[in-house]
């Protein structure tokens, strides 16, 4: 078995976007509450503690949008307050807590997927859909640290011909000026060159094939029919409206069906997939340890 | 591979139009998480332009290498502060590459340098802008490169412009559905930031058009391209 964020890029595109699109589009408390939790702490796994600052920032958006929403919005039977001839109502508060919730626990969804699905795993499903996208992506990523380092140099060399002078604005700006002058020369050229050496070697003569260190393992099979699995039993409830929920203009939920049940139960699995393979694959390391 | 060349140029536009009329029907006709929906079409549209209009044409070698080093450039310029030379650099390069490598690199600057920023479901939307930012230069190309008057005023039109797709996706993200009130609160408080832009666009195309020309125009005399 593999833990989730070593399994193979495809099985996890699919598990972020089945457990996101599920939540994008219901607008349900209990499958915003069971992503939200699903999320967090998926990310609190991998991350631990720090970053208190992001999660404060999250939250203080959360209670920004409950606050704001009431303001904005003033559908809703429940009026408890009054200001300025408009009325605040009760519905559209929760609607806003609800709603914020959604979007919580997708931006903590993003979070771990931009930390899972780093450039080269992208690159890799790119590839699968158009090689040469992936190509310009990948080269233009390397190219990004070729000009941090060459701007550098030339910087250095620019300094050491006494080509600055000390604290002086405009100075300041013309040499930066000079150096994005040069670098753009320079790219340009070296771009030339090394499609003239790929043509040389035979770029775009046969198809093109890519260098993967991805297995495909049984792992990752499991994975991916249980994620497919759950999401579609999920998505069945939600479409056939088992999972609705109605705010405006007083706050009803569908009533819970065995079908709704369903959709609410393979959800919360669904969301707990890769935090239990994360663990086991945790426990087994540490046993493993512990024998040596 | 796409021999015919009228039906390549009408598939460049339809997928285009179909993109920017994906995000103005769906946010008028859902009521609501309508992001969601937009979102997940942008991509998957977008995917479709790479895949038919980009991946089968025969790119010249040397056009998709130019294409990644600007990308590379401009991902650059993202990081910069306060002004940003990001938009300038798309702009000139789709001017002299042409729309469909205008397309590429505004929409490819946007998700790798989302890397660094910060990815999320915004993602799709400043692809999205950025892209349709550098496929309409890439057709105004001709008469741009030949007035810079005529493309400082294009750049600060493009930096506006931006804002204004921008603020579609607040306020979709309130999750409200088409709300003109939302959205012009959304803009009123994005004018320091489309300020921003539009000057950015200004002086960055300013100080880059007749450089970036001469150069290319050097390019193109020592390669002979």
């Amino acid at each position: 078995m593999k833990s989730f964020s070593s399994m193979h890029p495809i099985t996890q595109a699919v598990w972020f976007i089945l457990t996101a699109l599920c939540v994008m589009f219901s607008m349900n408390p209990i499958i915003a509450v069971v992503s939200f939790t699903g999320a967090f702490v998926l990310y609190i796994f991998r991350n631990g503690a720090k970053g208190l600052k992001t999660h404060l920032w999250f939250f203080a958006m959360w209670i920004g949008i409950v606050i704001i929403n009431p303001l904005i919005s003033h559908n809703g039977a429940t009026v408890f307050l009054v200001i300025n001839k408009q009325p605040i109502t009760m519905e559209s508060a929760v609607y806003g807590a609800v709603s914020g919730t959604v979007i919580l626990s997708v931006l903590y969804l993003f979070r771990t997927f931009s930390q899972i699905m780093t450039s080269d795993r992208l690159m890799y499903l790119c590839g699968k859909l158009s090689p040469k996208l992936s190509l310009v992506m990948s080269m233009a990523l390397r190219y990004t640290a070729l000009f941090t380092q060459q701007t550098r140099k030339v910087q250095q060399y620019q300094k050491a011909t006494g080509l600055y002078k000390e604290d002086n604005i405009i100075d300041t700006i013309r040499g930066g000026v000079r150096i994005f002058s040069i670098m753009l020369t320079w790219a340009l050229e070296h771009g030339i060159t090394t499609a003239d050496s790929m043509t040389a070697r035979g770029y775009g003569t046969g198809k093109r094939t890519q260098y993967a260190v991805y297995r495909f393992s049984s792992a990752d099979t499991v994975m991916l029919i249980l994620s497919v699995l759950f999401g579609a039993v999920t998505f069945t409830a939600q479409i056939s409206g088992k999972m609705n929920m109605e705010f405006y203009p007083k706050l009803s939920l569908t009533e819970i069906t065995p079908h709704g049940i369903t959709g609410y139960i393979s959800y919360g699995i669904l969301v707990i997939l890769p935090i239990v393979s994360e663990i086991t694959e945790n426990i087994k390391w540490k046993y493993y340890l512990s024998n040596i | 591979m796409i021999h015919n060349q009228t039906f390549r140029t009408a598939l460049k536009y339809i997928s285009l139009i179909l993109i920017i009329a994906t995000v103005l029907v769906s946010s008028a006709l859902f009521s609501d998480k309508q992001y969601a929906s937009v979102s997940f079409a942008l991509a998957v549209m977008t995917c479709v332009i790479f895949v038919t209009g980009y991946e089968q044409k025969k790119t010249g070698t040397r056009r998709l290498v130019i294409s990644s080093v600007m990308t590379a450039l401009a991902m650059t310029g993202r990081l910069f502060p306060i002004l940003k030379p990001t938009t300038a650099i798309i702009i000139l390069s789709a001017v002299y590459l042409g729309s469909e490598s205008g397309f590429l690199i505004g929409s490819m600057t946007a998700v790798l340098s989302n890397f660094y920023i910060g990815q999320g479901p915004w993602t799709p939307f400043q692809m999205m802008a950025l892209g349709v930012i550098g496929f309409v230069s890439g057709i105004f190309g001709e008469r741009l490169s030949q007035k810079r008057s005529l493309l400082i005023i294009y750049g600060i039109i493009c930096g506006i412009a931006y804002s204004f797709i921008m603020d579609i996706w607040t306020m979709l993200w309130h999750g409200q559905g088409f709300d003109i009130k939302i959205y012009l609160t959304a803009l009123a408080t994005a004018v320091p930031v489309t300020i921003q832009y539009a000057v950015a666009n200004a002086v960055f195309l300013y100080l880059m058009a007749k450089p970036f020309g001469d150069k290319l125009g050097r390019i193109k005399v020592k390669y002979g391209v």
